[in-house]
């Protein structure tokens, strides 16, 4: 079975990566940098692919995100639920699409399935081939957001179709929350969609994060920084 | 009637949906399931009906937008035949009401002014924002609240999250007059999209469900593997060059061509009532049957064709239906007559292939292209019945 690496040598020494199937929520407060977190790990390496959801930054910040980490452009999917509201007449590309708003799971849903079709039929970088079958790296960026638009019980039951899809296309999925603006029935609801929980905190300007549910590593909190797309840990 | 814009459906259904009744569009998540309502909208205004479009969830720009690259005709969603009540309107709705109980006032107060000043034929609902603010009951009941003067027809699309209980729910509480879900599914093939026609109050309609692919902004319901079998010599190639407007037998060069049809694997495609359809020919000669259980794989039907005057390839013919039946792929036998009379009945060779009742068997003419999409017609109708 596919390993997505990390680039963090606690995880990739111990499991050689991320497990293909797994989904990850990484649980942080705002302003801790968790997004730069996420996009690091969700990097696409040699011959992978990566889709992210964004309700939060318009899908060409996100490229450029990806582009200044280095990534190949042509092996990322954006699904932007941000800029369809200010330029209705935005078109779809391969690679860049576009709903309307973070409520329309609908739209989400499509647009998700069809980057995911594109991708296994070989469609989606402009010739280039990846791996076969295709590794995927996923991100929502963010579940707080999504939360603001639609109730917890129907997004859990969205998110519940949408990790379970990535588990059956072997991806791995990176579902950001934050941590300080929701009660605990919300955090262990999410939860239990997870195999794998990174917390993130702050402390003296310091960012720290931790492991859970990664067998073989330890759940220490370790102090980490984010440089051109790689995760650092500092000693 | 209002056409859904896909013949197919249409004419499963007697033509169309009935004027004032209630449909349901469940879309199950991640199915690209949205041409369905936008095709009966778009049918809906080409008839030159009045529609009022629900949409809490997008702007009448980015909807139009969306529309057009569906390929509804701008001017249609320009014109004044079709009102709208969007995000923004929601938002409003929103902001002034302080209670759930005022929201749905507001909510049915709007839909009720504009159903009368306008006399709306048809509301288009996009239901999803509606199910999760007031629930099923009071969501449908501000709907409602619109049809008290009027049996305008009401058509929803709605994200179904929850699965069959839902969508019982809509038929059993609500007396929803259509009821078709829109789901995917990776049997008998790779992820394939299928809508099934599940609930019609107005006929008993079998329940059925047919795949679907999206070709240019249109819904094209498709068979897309139908592979042709049975004893050598028994018609196989011709059957399949007959049903086919684009396919024929390859024929090899050097050999005669009745030898090249029985060496080698036949194709065919053809387009049936909107259906597209992909035939297979396998050769009949044992020494292919090691290529049948390939070829078997992701069919979604069988046509078995024997020599209806030459009993002696009933033996082969029993053990190629008993080949599919384990595959537990529908099939029908066509019984190609190449002399008349035919010197077997249906029970002979029911008999000789210890055919169930169920499976059907037609006596064709494989040279007759009526007789061949007879059959084609049959085992599509059969099965849309069996995969549903």
């Amino acid at each position: 079975m596919y390993s997505y690496k990390t680039g963090i040598a606690q995880i990739d020494s111990v499991s050689g990566g991320f497990e293909a199937g797994t989904n990850i929520l990484i649980l942080a407060p705002p302003m801790s940098y968790a997004d730069q977190l996420a996009y690091a790990l969700i990097k696409p390496l040699q011959g992978e692919y990566s889709i992210v959801l964004s309700t939060n930054e318009r899908a060409a910040e996100v490229v450029d995100n990806f582009k200044v980490a280095g990534a190949d452009k042509r092996f990322i999917g954006v699904i932007d639920a941000i800029t369809k509201s200010s330029t209705p007449s935005i078109a779809d590309t391969t690679r860049l699409m576009f709903v309307s708003s973070p409520t329309d799971l609908t739209g989400i849903g499509i647009k998700f399935s069809n980057m995911i079709e594109t991708i296994f039929e070989g469609d989606f970088s402009d010739g280039e081939a990846g791996l076969f079958p295709p590794p995927i790296r996923f991100c929502v960026n963010s579940i707080s957001t999504l939360l603001m638009y639609r109730r917890l019980e129907v997004l859990y039951q969205f998110l519940h179709v949408l990790t379970a899809k990535l588990k059956k296309i072997e991806g791995v999925g990176i579902y950001l929350l934050n941590s300080e603006s929701f009660d605990e029935k919300t955090l262990s609801l999410i939860k239990q969609l997870m195999n794998c929980v990174i917390e993130v905190k702050m402390e003296n300007n310091i960012t720290y994060c931790r492991i859970m549910g990664i067998r073989g590593v330890t759940g220490e909190w370790l102090k980490f920084t984010v440089t051109k797309g790689q995760v650092v840990i500092l000693p | 009637m209002i056409s859904t814009g896909i013949n197919a459906l249409d004419q499963m259904m007697g033509g169309g949906i009935p004027g004032g009744d209630k449909v349901l569009y469940s879309m199950e998540p991640g199915v690209n399931g949205q041409f369905f309502m936008i095709s009966t909208l778009s049918a809906a205004l080409k008839k030159g009906l009045t529609c009022l479009v629900i949409m809490p969830n997008t702007t009448v720009d980015a909807f139009r937008h969306d529309a057009i690259t569906m390929r509804v005709d701008k001017r249609t969603l320009c014109s004044n035949k079709l009102v709208y009540i969007d995000a923004i309107d929601a938002e409003r709705i929103q902001k002034g009401a302080s209670s759930k109980e005022a929201k749905a006032r507001d909510w049915k107060a709007r839909i009720q002014k504009i159903c009368r000043d306008r006399h709306i034929d048809v509301i288009f609902v996009y239901f999803d924002l509606l199910y999760e603010e007031f629930g099923l009951e009071n969501g449908l009941c501000i709907l409602e609240s619109a049809r008290e003067e009027r049996r305008t027809t009401l058509i929803l699309e709605h994200l179904n999250l929850e699965g069959a209980p839902l969508v019982d729910r809509f038929i059993s509480e609500h007396s929803f007059d259509l009821v078709l879900t829109i789901r995917s599914s990776s049997h008998p093939l790779p992820p394939f999209s299928y809508f099934t026609l599940l609930h019609t109050s107005w006929a008993p309609i079998p329940i059925r469900s047919i795949p679907f692919s999206v070709q240019e902004g249109q819904i094209i319901p498709y068979i897309p593997k139908i592979v042709v079998i049975g004893p050598e010599k028994a018609g196989k190639s011709t059957f399949i060059s007959h049903a086919s407007a684009l396919g024929h037998p390859p024929v090899i060069a050097g050999c005669p061509e009745e030898e090249s049809a029985s060496a080698s694997l036949d194709f065919g495609r053809m387009r049936w009532k909107d259906f597209d359809i992909m035939l297979y020919g396998i050769p009949g000669r044992a020494e292919f049957d090691t290529s049948i259980l390939p070829t078997l794989r992701h069919a979604m039907g069988v046509v078995i064709v024997i020599d209806a005057d030459d009993p002696g390839m009933l033996p082969r013919a029993h053990y190629l239906a008993g080949l599919v039946a384990k595959q537990r792929i529908p099939f029908i036998i066509a019984a190609n007559r190449k002399k008349t009379p035919h010197v077997m009945t249906e029970k002979e060779i029911r008999s000789s292939l210890a055919l169930p009742r169920e499976i059907p068997l037609q006596f064709i003419s494989a040279t007759d292209r009526d007789d061949v999409h007879g059959v084609l017609e049959s085992l599509v109708d059969y099965i849309t019945r069996i995969y549903s």
